[in-house]
Protein backbone atom coordinates (compact mmCIF):
# COMPACT_ATOMS: atom_id res chain seq x y z
CA UNK A 1 0.00 0.00 0.00
CA UNK A 2 2.62 2.22 1.30
CA UNK A 3 4.42 2.09 -2.09
CA UNK A 4 1.02 2.24 -3.86
CA UNK A 5 0.53 5.73 -2.28
CA UNK A 6 4.75 6.63 -3.13
CA UNK A 7 4.80 5.30 -6.62
CA UNK A 8 1.77 7.04 -7.19
CA UNK A 9 2.85 10.69 -5.48
CA UNK A 10 6.41 10.84 -7.18
CA UNK A 11 4.07 9.89 -10.49
CA UNK A 12 1.54 12.70 -9.79
CA UNK A 13 4.66 15.38 -9.39
CA UNK A 14 6.06 14.49 -13.08
CA UNK A 15 3.34 14.26 -14.73
CA UNK A 16 2.17 17.55 -13.43
CA UNK A 17 5.09 19.48 -14.13
CA UNK A 18 4.74 17.98 -17.70
CA UNK A 19 1.37 18.56 -18.05
CA UNK A 20 1.67 22.18 -16.51
CA UNK A 21 4.62 22.96 -18.83
CA UNK A 22 3.58 21.09 -21.41
CA UNK A 23 0.31 23.69 -21.40
CA UNK A 24 2.29 26.52 -21.12
CA UNK A 25 4.75 25.75 -24.32
CA UNK A 26 1.89 24.68 -26.31
CA UNK A 27 -0.06 27.52 -25.37
CA UNK A 28 2.60 30.30 -25.71
CA UNK A 29 4.24 28.18 -29.37
CA UNK A 30 1.39 26.73 -30.70
CA UNK A 31 -1.92 28.98 -29.85
CA UNK A 32 -4.10 28.24 -32.66
CA UNK A 33 -4.53 24.65 -31.17
CA UNK A 34 -6.05 26.28 -28.16
CA UNK A 35 -8.57 28.85 -29.61
CA UNK A 36 -11.37 26.66 -29.59
CA UNK A 37 -11.31 26.43 -25.74
CA UNK A 38 -12.82 29.93 -25.72
CA UNK A 39 -15.71 28.07 -25.53
CA UNK A 40 -18.44 28.38 -22.82
CA UNK A 41 -18.64 24.60 -22.35
CA UNK A 42 -14.83 25.20 -20.38
CA UNK A 43 -15.65 26.83 -17.21
CA UNK A 44 -14.14 30.29 -16.97
CA UNK A 45 -14.70 31.54 -13.84
CA UNK A 46 -11.61 30.18 -11.86
CA UNK A 47 -13.37 28.07 -9.53
CA UNK A 48 -12.02 24.93 -10.63
CA UNK A 49 -8.59 25.75 -11.33
CA UNK A 50 -7.59 23.70 -7.78
CA UNK A 51 -9.26 20.76 -9.57
CA UNK A 52 -8.13 21.23 -13.09
CA UNK A 53 -4.31 21.17 -11.43
CA UNK A 54 -4.79 17.99 -9.36
CA UNK A 55 -5.84 15.78 -12.20
CA UNK A 56 -2.51 14.74 -12.43
CA UNK A 57 -2.38 13.73 -9.26
CA UNK A 58 -5.94 11.72 -9.42
CA UNK A 59 -4.78 9.93 -12.49
CA UNK A 60 -0.84 8.68 -10.76
CA UNK A 61 -3.00 7.47 -7.72
CA UNK A 62 -5.53 5.40 -9.91
CA UNK A 63 -3.13 3.91 -11.81
CA UNK A 64 -0.80 3.16 -9.39
CA UNK A 65 -3.23 0.71 -7.82
CA UNK A 66 -3.99 -0.35 -11.17
CA UNK A 67 -0.40 -1.18 -11.61
CA UNK A 68 0.23 -2.58 -8.26
CA UNK A 69 -2.73 -5.36 -9.08
CA UNK A 70 -1.84 -6.15 -12.87
CA UNK A 71 2.27 -5.40 -12.83
CA UNK A 72 3.00 -9.03 -13.61
CA UNK A 73 1.10 -8.88 -16.43
CA UNK A 74 3.26 -6.27 -18.26
CA UNK A 75 6.26 -8.35 -19.37
CA UNK A 76 9.60 -7.33 -20.93
CA UNK A 77 12.00 -3.92 -20.47
CA UNK A 78 10.85 -1.27 -18.49
CA UNK A 79 10.19 0.62 -22.22
CA UNK A 80 7.59 -2.10 -23.33
CA UNK A 81 5.92 -1.99 -19.95
CA UNK A 82 5.19 1.21 -19.71
CA UNK A 83 4.44 1.98 -23.15
CA UNK A 84 1.94 -1.43 -22.75
CA UNK A 85 0.65 0.17 -19.57
CA UNK A 86 -0.31 3.44 -21.30
CA UNK A 87 -1.97 1.60 -24.09
CA UNK A 88 -3.95 -0.60 -22.33
CA UNK A 89 -5.11 2.68 -20.53
CA UNK A 90 -5.90 4.50 -23.50
CA UNK A 91 -7.58 1.18 -25.12
CA UNK A 92 -9.66 0.41 -21.53
CA UNK A 93 -10.40 4.30 -20.31
CA UNK A 94 -9.88 6.99 -22.58
CA UNK A 95 -11.12 5.67 -25.58
CA UNK A 96 -14.72 5.11 -24.23
CA UNK A 97 -14.71 8.04 -22.32
CA UNK A 98 -13.50 10.32 -25.31
CA UNK A 99 -16.20 8.96 -27.61
CA UNK A 100 -18.92 9.47 -25.74
CA UNK A 101 -17.52 13.22 -24.94
CA UNK A 102 -16.76 13.67 -29.02
CA UNK A 103 -20.55 12.26 -29.49
CA UNK A 104 -22.27 14.34 -26.96
CA UNK A 105 -20.53 17.86 -26.83
CA UNK A 106 -20.07 19.99 -29.01
CA UNK A 107 -16.00 19.75 -28.99
CA UNK A 108 -13.58 19.41 -32.43
CA UNK A 109 -11.95 16.29 -33.48
CA UNK A 110 -8.62 18.25 -33.27
CA UNK A 111 -9.72 18.94 -29.53
CA UNK A 112 -10.65 15.28 -28.98
CA UNK A 113 -7.93 13.64 -30.33
CA UNK A 114 -4.94 16.54 -28.26
CA UNK A 115 -7.24 14.67 -25.00
CA UNK A 116 -6.70 11.26 -25.93
CA UNK A 117 -3.14 11.80 -26.84
CA UNK A 118 -2.55 13.65 -23.80
CA UNK A 119 -3.73 10.73 -21.89
CA UNK A 120 -1.89 8.35 -23.36
CA UNK A 121 1.49 9.98 -23.13
CA UNK A 122 0.57 10.61 -19.20
CA UNK A 123 0.31 6.83 -18.34
CA UNK A 124 3.03 5.84 -20.57
CA UNK A 125 5.11 7.92 -18.60
CA UNK A 126 3.26 6.89 -15.62
CA UNK A 127 4.01 3.09 -16.69
CA UNK A 128 7.52 3.86 -17.14
CA UNK A 129 8.34 5.17 -13.79
CA UNK A 130 5.92 2.08 -12.16
CA UNK A 131 7.96 0.17 -13.78
CA UNK A 132 10.93 1.58 -12.99
CA UNK A 133 10.39 2.18 -9.35
CA UNK A 134 8.02 -0.95 -8.23
CA UNK A 135 8.68 -3.30 -10.69
CA UNK B 1 -54.05 96.42 -11.30
CA UNK B 2 -53.07 97.18 -15.21
CA UNK B 3 -50.28 99.12 -14.45
CA UNK B 4 -49.00 96.10 -13.06
CA UNK B 5 -49.75 92.90 -15.52
CA UNK B 6 -47.78 96.06 -17.47
CA UNK B 7 -44.82 95.84 -15.53
CA UNK B 8 -44.92 92.31 -15.26
CA UNK B 9 -45.26 91.90 -19.47
CA UNK B 10 -42.15 94.55 -19.58
CA UNK B 11 -39.72 92.71 -17.15
CA UNK B 12 -40.57 89.12 -19.04
CA UNK B 13 -40.35 91.17 -22.62
CA UNK B 14 -36.45 92.52 -21.39
CA UNK B 15 -35.70 89.06 -19.48
CA UNK B 16 -36.40 87.05 -22.88
CA UNK B 17 -34.62 89.89 -24.98
CA UNK B 18 -31.14 89.32 -23.38
CA UNK B 19 -31.32 85.80 -22.67
CA UNK B 20 -29.23 83.52 -24.94
CA UNK B 21 -31.11 81.57 -27.46
CA UNK B 22 -31.14 78.18 -27.16
CA UNK B 23 -30.14 76.13 -30.00
CA UNK B 24 -31.54 72.79 -30.91
CA UNK B 25 -31.92 70.17 -33.71
CA UNK B 26 -33.05 66.65 -33.94
CA UNK B 27 -31.76 63.63 -35.91
CA UNK B 28 -32.67 61.01 -37.09
CA UNK B 29 -31.09 57.52 -37.10
CA UNK B 30 -31.82 56.31 -40.70
CA UNK B 31 -30.03 53.50 -41.78
CA UNK B 32 -28.57 50.41 -39.59
CA UNK B 33 -26.07 51.15 -37.30
CA UNK B 34 -23.03 49.03 -35.48
CA UNK B 35 -21.24 48.35 -32.42
CA UNK B 36 -17.89 46.52 -32.64
CA UNK B 37 -15.91 45.01 -29.56
CA UNK B 38 -12.17 44.11 -30.38
CA UNK B 39 -10.27 42.14 -27.54
CA UNK B 40 -7.72 39.42 -26.83
CA UNK B 41 -6.97 36.33 -25.43
CA UNK B 42 -3.33 34.90 -25.19
CA UNK B 43 -4.00 32.20 -27.99
CA UNK B 44 -6.20 34.96 -30.46
CA UNK B 45 -7.90 38.12 -31.09
CA UNK B 46 -11.66 38.49 -31.17
CA UNK B 47 -13.89 40.78 -33.18
CA UNK B 48 -17.36 40.93 -31.86
CA UNK B 49 -20.00 42.96 -34.11
CA UNK B 50 -23.69 43.78 -33.75
CA UNK B 51 -24.12 45.11 -37.46
CA UNK B 52 -28.10 45.05 -38.13
CA UNK B 53 -29.21 47.71 -35.47
CA UNK B 54 -31.49 49.71 -36.52
CA UNK B 55 -34.15 51.50 -34.86
CA UNK B 56 -35.36 54.70 -36.05
CA UNK B 57 -34.95 56.87 -32.73
CA UNK B 58 -34.24 60.46 -32.74
CA UNK B 59 -31.44 62.19 -31.64
CA UNK B 60 -31.38 65.59 -30.08
CA UNK B 61 -28.86 68.09 -29.92
CA UNK B 62 -29.47 70.97 -27.28
CA UNK B 63 -27.13 73.90 -26.73
CA UNK B 64 -27.80 76.59 -23.89
CA UNK B 65 -24.83 78.87 -24.48
CA UNK B 66 -21.31 78.58 -26.92
CA UNK B 67 -19.88 77.75 -23.55
CA UNK B 68 -21.16 74.51 -22.32
CA UNK B 69 -20.80 71.33 -23.86
CA UNK B 70 -23.99 70.53 -25.86
CA UNK B 71 -26.52 68.28 -24.41
CA UNK B 72 -27.43 64.90 -26.10
CA UNK B 73 -30.49 62.83 -25.90
CA UNK B 74 -31.02 59.57 -27.32
CA UNK B 75 -30.06 56.16 -27.04
CA UNK B 76 -29.26 52.80 -28.60
CA UNK B 77 -30.44 49.81 -27.23
CA UNK B 78 -28.39 46.42 -28.21
CA UNK B 79 -29.17 43.08 -27.84
CA UNK B 80 -26.25 41.01 -26.25
CA UNK B 81 -27.56 38.12 -28.06
CA UNK B 82 -26.99 39.58 -31.42
CA UNK B 83 -23.18 39.77 -31.01
CA UNK B 84 -21.88 37.74 -33.71
CA UNK B 85 -17.93 36.77 -33.04
CA UNK B 86 -17.36 35.09 -36.44
CA UNK B 87 -16.90 32.03 -34.10
CA UNK B 88 -19.83 29.71 -33.26
CA UNK B 89 -17.55 28.99 -29.57
CA UNK B 90 -16.18 32.84 -29.07
CA UNK B 91 -19.89 34.32 -29.53
CA UNK B 92 -21.39 31.66 -27.08
CA UNK B 93 -18.65 32.51 -24.95
CA UNK B 94 -18.89 36.25 -25.29
CA UNK B 95 -22.69 36.02 -24.32
CA UNK B 96 -22.20 33.91 -21.49
CA UNK B 97 -19.47 36.59 -20.23
CA UNK B 98 -21.80 39.41 -20.68
CA UNK B 99 -24.28 37.69 -18.82
CA UNK B 100 -27.10 37.60 -21.94
CA UNK B 101 -29.35 35.81 -20.07
CA UNK B 102 -29.94 38.03 -17.00
CA UNK B 103 -29.73 40.99 -18.57
CA UNK B 104 -30.03 40.98 -22.40
CA UNK B 105 -29.06 44.20 -23.43
CA UNK B 106 -26.28 46.90 -24.08
CA UNK B 107 -27.93 50.55 -23.88
CA UNK B 108 -25.37 53.41 -25.18
CA UNK B 109 -27.30 56.60 -23.52
CA UNK B 110 -25.70 59.89 -25.30
CA UNK B 111 -25.02 62.42 -22.49
CA UNK B 112 -23.43 65.41 -24.44
CA UNK B 113 -20.93 66.11 -26.43
CA UNK B 114 -17.94 68.24 -26.89
CA UNK B 115 -19.12 70.81 -29.84
CA UNK B 116 -22.46 71.07 -31.57
CA UNK B 117 -22.44 68.55 -34.69
CA UNK B 118 -21.85 70.06 -38.37
CA UNK B 119 -22.33 68.28 -41.26
CA UNK B 120 -18.71 67.83 -42.41
CA UNK B 121 -15.51 66.06 -41.17
CA UNK B 122 -15.06 66.96 -37.18
CA UNK B 123 -13.18 65.23 -34.07
CA UNK B 124 -14.99 65.79 -31.27
CA UNK B 125 -15.52 64.35 -27.56
CA UNK B 126 -18.65 63.19 -25.74
CA UNK B 127 -19.89 61.39 -23.11
CA UNK B 128 -21.98 58.54 -23.11
CA UNK B 129 -23.28 56.21 -20.61
CA UNK B 130 -23.32 52.40 -20.90
CA UNK B 131 -25.09 49.64 -19.12
CA UNK B 132 -24.04 46.52 -19.16
CA UNK B 133 -24.36 43.21 -17.03
CA UNK B 134 -26.75 45.43 -14.92
CA UNK B 135 -23.67 48.06 -14.12
CA UNK B 136 -24.38 51.84 -15.76
CA UNK B 137 -20.74 53.39 -15.92
CA UNK B 138 -19.99 56.78 -17.81
CA UNK B 139 -17.61 57.29 -20.49
CA UNK B 140 -15.75 59.56 -22.43
CA UNK B 141 -15.99 58.72 -26.12
CA UNK B 142 -13.90 60.19 -29.32
CA UNK B 143 -15.93 60.71 -31.92
CA UNK B 144 -15.46 61.29 -35.79
CA UNK B 145 -18.08 62.73 -37.43
CA UNK B 146 -17.71 61.63 -41.21
CA UNK B 147 -20.14 63.25 -43.62
CA UNK B 148 -22.07 60.57 -45.94
CA UNK B 149 -24.20 62.44 -48.15
CA UNK B 150 -26.87 65.72 -48.35
CA UNK B 151 -27.75 66.42 -44.63
CA UNK B 152 -26.53 62.84 -43.07
CA UNK B 153 -23.53 62.28 -40.84
CA UNK B 154 -21.48 59.04 -39.94
CA UNK B 155 -21.07 59.21 -36.14
CA UNK B 156 -18.68 57.02 -35.36
CA UNK B 157 -17.65 56.93 -31.39
CA UNK B 158 -14.19 54.70 -30.07
CA UNK B 159 -13.76 54.26 -26.39
CA UNK B 160 -11.38 51.30 -24.67
CA UNK B 161 -13.17 49.90 -21.94
CA UNK B 162 -12.88 46.85 -19.49
CA UNK B 163 -14.19 44.10 -18.28
CA UNK B 164 -13.67 44.80 -14.96
CA UNK B 165 -15.57 48.28 -15.12
CA UNK B 166 -18.81 46.56 -15.24
CA UNK B 167 -17.85 43.76 -12.66
CA UNK B 168 -17.02 41.48 -15.15
CA UNK B 169 -14.45 38.97 -14.55
CA UNK B 170 -12.33 38.05 -17.86
CA UNK B 171 -12.87 34.60 -19.09
CA UNK B 172 -10.02 32.62 -17.83
CA UNK B 173 -10.07 28.67 -19.10
CA UNK B 174 -8.19 25.30 -18.07
CA UNK B 175 -6.97 26.25 -14.94
CA UNK B 176 -6.18 30.18 -15.99
CA UNK B 177 -3.95 28.96 -18.73
CA UNK B 178 -5.71 30.87 -21.70
CA UNK B 179 -6.81 34.51 -20.05
CA UNK B 180 -8.71 37.33 -21.80
CA UNK B 181 -7.08 40.43 -21.59
CA UNK B 182 -9.48 43.04 -19.33
CA UNK B 183 -9.45 45.60 -21.78
CA UNK B 184 -11.78 46.11 -24.81
CA UNK B 185 -12.18 48.41 -27.83
CA UNK B 186 -14.96 49.22 -28.43
CA UNK B 187 -16.85 51.16 -31.46
CA UNK B 188 -19.97 52.56 -32.46
CA UNK B 189 -21.43 53.63 -35.83
CA UNK B 190 -24.17 55.85 -35.86
CA UNK B 191 -25.50 57.21 -39.23
CA UNK B 192 -27.88 60.38 -38.80
CA UNK B 193 -29.47 62.43 -40.95
CA UNK B 194 -30.84 66.08 -39.69
CA UNK B 195 -34.42 66.44 -39.48
CA UNK B 196 -34.58 70.59 -38.31
CA UNK B 197 -30.26 71.20 -38.02
CA UNK B 198 -29.52 74.76 -36.90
Amino acid sequence: MKKVLLSGLGAGLILFLISYFGLMLGIRYFPELFVEYNNPLFNSDGSRDLLFFMHPFIMSFALSWFWARFKKLFQGTIFLRGLEFGFVYAIVALLPVMWITFSSLDITFLMISSWFLYGFLQSVIAGLLFAKINP
Amino acid sequence: MKLLKLFIFTVWLLITAFEEKELASKWVIYKTCSLKVNGSTNVNKFNCVINNYYKPDTLSFVQNNQQDPVKMMGAMKLDINSFDCHNPMMTADLRKTLKAKQFPNLIIKFINLSKYPQLKGQHITGWVQIDLAGVSKKFQVAYQLIPSGTNTLQLKGLKQIKFSDFNIEPPRKIGGMITTEDKLDIEFNLHIKTINAL
